[in-house]
This record gives C-alpha cells, structure tokens and sequence, in this order.
C-alpha cells in the first residue's frame, strides 16, 4: 500500500483529488489542510507521494516543497504541484526547487491517474 | 480535474458551502480594506487574503465546470493580483470593483445551486474589471532585494507576492530582519502563530521558510523574514519567549547593537525542547485530517430532530401505559416501568439539547452579511452610513437565520433609502454627517430580538394617515392614533417616498417583510420619531425545531398554542365579558384585553356562545396582547411541528399540524398571524 499526502486548503478540492485516487487500487490518502499540517504529518507517516497547492495559508506551497527537497529524508519523495494557469512564475520557481510534476487546474483525473501510476508503478 | 459530466449532488453541495463560505470571507475581507483604504491605510495581509479567495473559487469552479464563476474569478484574481503587487492602487474605484464583482460571484453561486434560475451575465463585469486592470500603474519606484544577500535556499522560496513585500518593505525604509526559531513539532503551529501575532504589532511577516534541525521527529526550525521599522533591540524584545536568533539584513548598519545577536532568554521560556519528548510516548495519529470541526446537511439535522421528536412520542405512550399498568393493579411493575421512562426521559432531553445546538448558529454571519449591504446601497446612494452592531453573538436556529436574512435585508435598505438622509441635508438639521444604523440582537426567553435602528428623518406619519385615505383603507376623517397609522405600512401598497429608488421599490416589501417575519412565528413592530430616527423589532422564537405547546378546545376541536406565545391563562366567567364599540373585551388588571373566539375565528359552529365561564389564553408577542377565548385546557406536550403542505399553505391562522403520539393530528395555531388580525380588525 501506497501512502500520497494531499496538501490544499480547499476541502472539497481535497477530497474530489481523494476519491479520485482511491478509485485506483492500492493507494492510502493522508490529507493535510494546510502546511503546518503536511509538516506534522511527514515524520510521522512513511510518504510515498506529495501532492500540494502552492496558495495556502501559513507556509506556502513553494516553503513546503524546499523543505522536502532539502530534508536527506523526504527529498526522493516525488511532488506534484497542483495550481492554476495564472500562477505561472510561482510553478516555474516550484519546480526550480525540484518538485517533479504540475498540474494546472482544471485537469482530468485520467491526467492525474496516469502521473500517479508513472512514479508509484 | 474536472467534473463537467456529471458532479454527484453530495459533491455539488460540497462545492456551493465551500463557495459559500469562501465568498463571506471575500466580503469580510473587502469591507476591512475598503475602510482601511478610505482612511489611506492598507493592510497587504487583507489584500492577499482577498487575493487567495479568487484563487479559491477560481479553482473550485473550474473543476466543477462552472465557466462563468471560473472566468470572473479568474479576471477577479489577476486583477487582485496586480493590487497586491501595487501595480494598481486601491482606491474607491477599485474597491467598488471588487464588491460589484463579489455580489456577482454570490448571485452565480446561487443560481448553480438552484439550476433553473436564470444565471447572471458576467461580460460587463469582466469588461469592467479588464478595464481597470489596463490602466497604467503610476510606476513609483523599485527597490533591489539583491542588497539583503538573502541565502539563495531563500530566495527561491519566495512566492512573487512575497518578493513584492521585501520590495515594499525596502521601499518604505524598513529593515528587513531573518529571525531564526526552532519548536517542537508537536506544538510549533501554536507557537510559531503566537511569535507571528506578537511580530504583526511590531511590523510585517513577509515568509516562513521550514528547515529540518537536530532531532527531523521531534523538532522543526523557521527562518522568518521580518520587514520593520525597529532596531534590532526592539525586535529582539517582541519576540521574547523562545531561543531566537535574529539577524538583520542589508547595508543598514547604522545602529548601536550587532547586527547580529543572539536572545537567550530564561524567563517565561515555554519551549519544548527537542530532547525531552520521545516519539515512542506520543500518541499516534490516526485522524487523517486535523481539522475539528466539519459541515452537516440541514437536511440529516432535520432528519435527526424528527426522530428525537419520534421517541419523545414513544416516551409518553411508554409512560402512558405505565400509567394503565397501574391502573389495573400491576403496582410493582409499574413502578418499574416508571423508572425506566424517567430514566429515558432524561437522556432524550440531554439528546434533544444536543441536536438542538448543533442548529444553533450565532447572528453574526447574518449581520455580516447585512454589513455589506450597507456598503454598497449607502456607496450607491452617495449617503454616508455607519452600522453599528451588537450582540453577534446571540444564538438561533440556523434555518431561521436563513430565512430572516431577506426581511432584515429589506428593512436596512428602507432605513438608508428612506430613512437616512443626504450628508449635506443631514448637517442642515444638526446631525453629524454620517448617518448610523445600529443592528442589534439579544435573547429574551424563549425568544431573539432583532432591532434595526436608524438615526433618519423617521416616518412621517401625517403622510402615511393621507395616503391611507388616498388608497382607501381609511375612510375620510377616520380617526387614527400614529400607533395604527405606523402599522398601516406593513399593508401591500403604501410608501411615502417621494421617489421610488431601485432597492426599496415601493413599499411594497414591508407587507412581504411581515408575511415572511410570521411564517417564522416572529413579529414585527415599527417605532418612529420624526426627525430622530426609525426602529424595527423583530421578535423571533429560538427555535422552530420541537416546541412545548398548550392544547385547548374550542367547539369540540383540539388545537396547540406554543407555550412561548402564551403569557397567561386564566378563567373567565361570561358576565366579565365587555362589549365596547361591538367588540369584545376584558378588564385584566389594569388594562383593557381584546378578546377572540378562536371558534368564530375558524368559522366554527360557535356552540360556546352559551357557556357560563371561559378560558382565556393571553397570547403576546412584542407589544400587542389578545385574549383568545377557548372552552377547555387539555395540558401541556412536547411536538414537532410539520408543515401542512401547499394545498393549506392560505389557511390564516395555523402555522402547521403535529402528531400527538397516539394516532392524533393537531392544527398548530399561528399566534403571531391571529395577533395581527385581531390587531388590525380592533379584535
């Protein structure tokens, strides 16, 4: 079983990217509404996949992905940016700290499921 | 991801109440902003804020496939992001933009909820806002975040927004200091939010940057970025509790201390330090989410207080037939039986005042809300309006909150519209320029009050009695006391204002305001001076869940009265009965009681106008009392009240049926409809 840490405020967007991939078998979903919560979670739960928003409360989503990127511990853990078109320069420094993957909202789940399967086999 | 197919109705649902709550955000937010940018100050945290609900909805709304409220939002959004990176600034304009655009964010939510109503056109407004958004920045100057020699790990942390408020900062001449803390993981977000709200006094917290330090299960450190003003002893002394290491940035040098010192303080110290909690002793979290509250379908708490109303039934037949049992000589198992139903009944009251606080919902979203109104109709109206409110705290059932919201509406905007003066007509009376609603709440028993106050040119009650005469509901000459002329406004049809505006219309909505106030089992009452001002009072039941009734007779028939309605009853014999000017009344103490006969009011066969002694139900709700005159009092029981249905929804004077535990259904009687109809025909 695979554990994937969905980090976003929004309940309703974090349990629709649940239940989406829950319909895959196989996979655990821990969810976090905010930073300081995915920042709770890590040391405590073995992650096998990150997948945050970048526009949060508290710590943002770009603080979140440098301190997995620089942590020995977490920084193997893939990372999925979800966001929206407009927040390109923010993706593009996303992904400069070393997240793996984007998304820009609105997706189909099929785009999500196949990432998904690509980095978790 | 999209949902454009076909989303489940639990997740639309989802979707319309994180809207929903995203959009009262939104306007609490604007409301702060427009009043800070009306006395020249603006708070970047509020702009951002205002910023990530654009973003929210946009995001939210895309996934949904709502493109109209994802395309607002989505020009909303860039144009909230040029404010917080002050390429354009907040001025009245702007702001008006902004609560133009939220109004329309919430009527589109609201038609995606109730498909079928007709969904407002956004393209004037984007055109708007594109606009607004093309209009060249007054380009004021740019200040180097190179000179701070940031660690590179930093700076590429840093969202564009957050290099914009270095930038700000630098700008504005403040230093920008990196104060380095570490906490425990187990409480860094309290602490780490205890540091921030005591930095926010003494300036700006512009990034948070996580670092893993020393023991990565136990312990967590931050590199803050901290824009202020003051030296580094003076932020060394906010930040007081906790080992913190604050370095300033930059060429600024020119102070007495280091610039580089370290704060070792013993005192007050609440850290937990990283050695002393082992991960082996803490509890291992299983919940997937932290967070501690969650949202409930009306319609499941509606459900479940239909069953606590169910077993309360099922109790009294059990105590009933304990009851028989004795009756028929099983005294031991009677007793029993008695003391299981005593049992049963105190858990189903302690049930029944659980679900019932869980309806429960404090007046202040409402009076938010009301808030916003205020803003746009007196910015409309160019008046200048101050609301002043109290008692937000004061608790009522969720549903009658909802369905007040549109009277109280309506009542605000008649005090602006007509009540409330121009500024310059207001300094020619005397008064300050701004003219002040006052929107306040309390309990009172079994009730709420909600008043709505203005200090306006009040009801020009002379007018109202010619006018009544005009629309023929008095006859020429007929003698009215301001008291009955004030409460002919609530009839369909009267308005004194000169012009009619777009928001009051006619005068038309204080009939609506009414009917709608009573459907509720409220009631409404008008006070007015001329020249000081107008109150309305709004007397609302608590609850409309389950109510303790009255059950009486009348010719025959049994009917419930809510024991809330009922100040007193009392026996009457027929020889007290007085008849003045062809109505009945009493002498109760020492006033004068008009009287009803709940037979003649249903049209009944009045068979009790031969009886030699009555009851007499006093009911009242705000200031009006009436005698309703009944042949028996049956006793007092716990009910659910149940609509009647659209066929019944005309009858006057019953509010809605109840089942009575024993294959018995009872008409509920309105009380606050029967008030006002014995009030308006003299009883």
């Amino acid at each position: 079983m695979k554990t994937i840490l969905i980090t976003e405020d929004s309940p309703t967007t974090r349990s629709m990217l649940a239940s989406t991939i829950e319909s895959l078998e196989g996979y655990q979903i821990i969810e976090a509404a905010s930073g300081f919560e995915a920042l709770r979670l890590l040391p405590r739960e073995r992650v096998d996949l990150i997948i945050t928003d970048i526009n949060m409360p508290d710590i943002n989503g770009l603080e979140l992905i440098s301190f997995v990127k620089n942590n020995p511990n977490y920084s193997l853990i893939p990372l999925f940016i979800i966001s929206t078109e407009s927040g390109e320069k923010d993706l593009e420094r996303g992904l400069s700290l070393g997240a793996d993957e984007y998304l820009v909202k609105p997706f189909k789940p099929e785009q999500l499921l196949e990432l998904i399967r690509r980095y978790l086999g | 991801m999209t949902l454009t197919d076909n989303p489940s109705s639990k997740a639309l649902k989802d979707f319309l109440a994180e809207s929903e709550e995203i959009i009262n955000q939104l306007s609490l937010d604007l409301i702060t902003l427009s009043d800070s940018a009306e006395r020249g100050e603006c708070d970047p945290d509020v702009v951002n804020s205002i910023f990530r609900s654009a973003h929210s909805l946009k995001g939210l709304a895309g996934m949904f496939g709502f493109a109209d409220i994802a395309e607002l939002a989505h020009n909303l959004e860039n144009l909230l992001d040029r404010l917080r990176l002050g390429k354009i600034p907040i001025n009245h304009l702007t702001t008006s933009i902004l609560f133009d655009s939220m109004e329309l964010l919430g009527a589109l939510v609201r038609s995606a909820g109730t498909d079928g109503s007709k969904p407002a056109d956004i393209s004037a407004a984007v055109e708007r806002i594109n606009a607004c958004i093309n209009t060249p920045g007054d380009g004021s100057g740019t200040a180097s975040i190179e000179s701070l020699g940031l660690p590179e790990k930093v700076l590429h942390a840093l969202t564009e927004y957050e290099e914009h408020r270095l930038r700000e900062n630098l700008l504005k001449g403040r230093s920008i200091y990196s104060i380095s803390v570490s906490y425990g993981l187990d409480t860094f977000d309290r602490e780490l939010g205890a540091l921030f709200d005591a930095l926010k006094k003494g300036g700006e917290v512009i990034s948070t940057l996580p670092s893993s330090s020393g023991d990565m299960e136990t312990s967590i450190s931050f590199e803050i970025l901290f824009g202020s003003s003051h030296e580094t002893s003076a932020v060394s002394l906010i930040c007081n509790n906790a080992d913190i290491v604050i370095t300033r940035l930059g060429p600024h040098v020119n102070e007495g201390l280091p610039s580089c010192h370290t704060l070792q303080s013993a005192a007050l110290s609440v850290k937990v330090s990283p050695g002393n909690s082992s991960p082996i002793d803490e509890p291992v979290l299983t919940a997937k989410s932290l967070s501690r509250s969650m949202r409930v379908d009306m319609g499941k708490l509606d459900e479940l207080m239909n069953i606590v109303g169910e077993l309360i039934l099922s109790h009294s037949t059990i105590a009933d037939l304990s009851a028989r049992l004795r009756s028929h000589g099983f005294s031991g198992l009677a007793m029993e039986l008695t003391k299981a139903a005593k049992g049963l009944e105190r858990k189903l009251n302690e049930l029944q005042k659980g679900v019932m606080e869980i309806r429960m919902t404090p007046v202040g979203q409402l009076f938010e809300k009301m808030a916003r109104i205020v803003r746009k109709i007196s910015m409309d109206q160019g008046k200048k309006v101050e609301l002043k409110i109290f008692g937000a705290d004061t608790e009522l059932d969720k549903v009658i909150i909802e369905d007040i919201s549109d009277p109280l509406m309506h009542i605000i905007r008649n005090s602006i519209d007509h009540g409330i003066e121009t500024p310059e007509e207001r300094v020619r009376q005397g008064k300050s320029e701004s003219g002040v609603i006052r929107l306040s709440s309390y309990q009172k028993g079994n009730h709420v009050v909600i008043e709505v106050e203005d200090d306006g040119k009040g009801i020009d009650i002379e007018k109202v009695k010619r006018k009544a005469v005009e629309a023929g509901y008095v006859g020429e000459g007929g003698d009215l006391s301001d008291k009955e002329a004030i409460d002919l406004l609530f009839l369909p049809g009267l308005s004194t204002a000169e012009q009619v505006s777009e928001v009051s219309g006619r005068g038309v909505g204080m009939d609506v305001v009414r009917n709608n106030i009573q459907a509720l089992s409220g009631m409404v009452d008008i006070e007015s001076e001329a020249g000081r001002g107008t109150r309305v009072v709004i007397t609302l039941p608590i609850t409309l869940a389950i109510i303790k009734v009255l059950l009486i007779s009348a010719s025959g028939r049994s009917y419930a009265v809510p024991i809330t309605s009922v100040q007193e009853t009392l026996s009457l014999e027929s020889r007290h009965i007085i008849t003045v000017e062809r109505k009945e009344v009493m002498r109760l103490r020492d006033m004068t009681l008009p009287l009803l006969r709940l037979s003649r009011f249903f049209g009944a066969d009045d068979s009790s106008g031969s009886m030699d002694c009555y009851y007499v139900i006093v009911v009242g709700l705000a200031e009006k009392r009436v005698g309703i005159l009944v042949d028996d009092l049956l006793g007092q029981q716990d009910i659910v009240i149940k609509p009647l249905g659209d066929t019944f929804k005309g009858v006057r004077g019953v509010s809605g049926a109840a089942d009575l535990g024993d294959q018995r259904t009872i008409l509920v009687l309105d009380t606050g409809g029967i008030i006002s109809e014995a009030v308006r025909n003299g009883a």
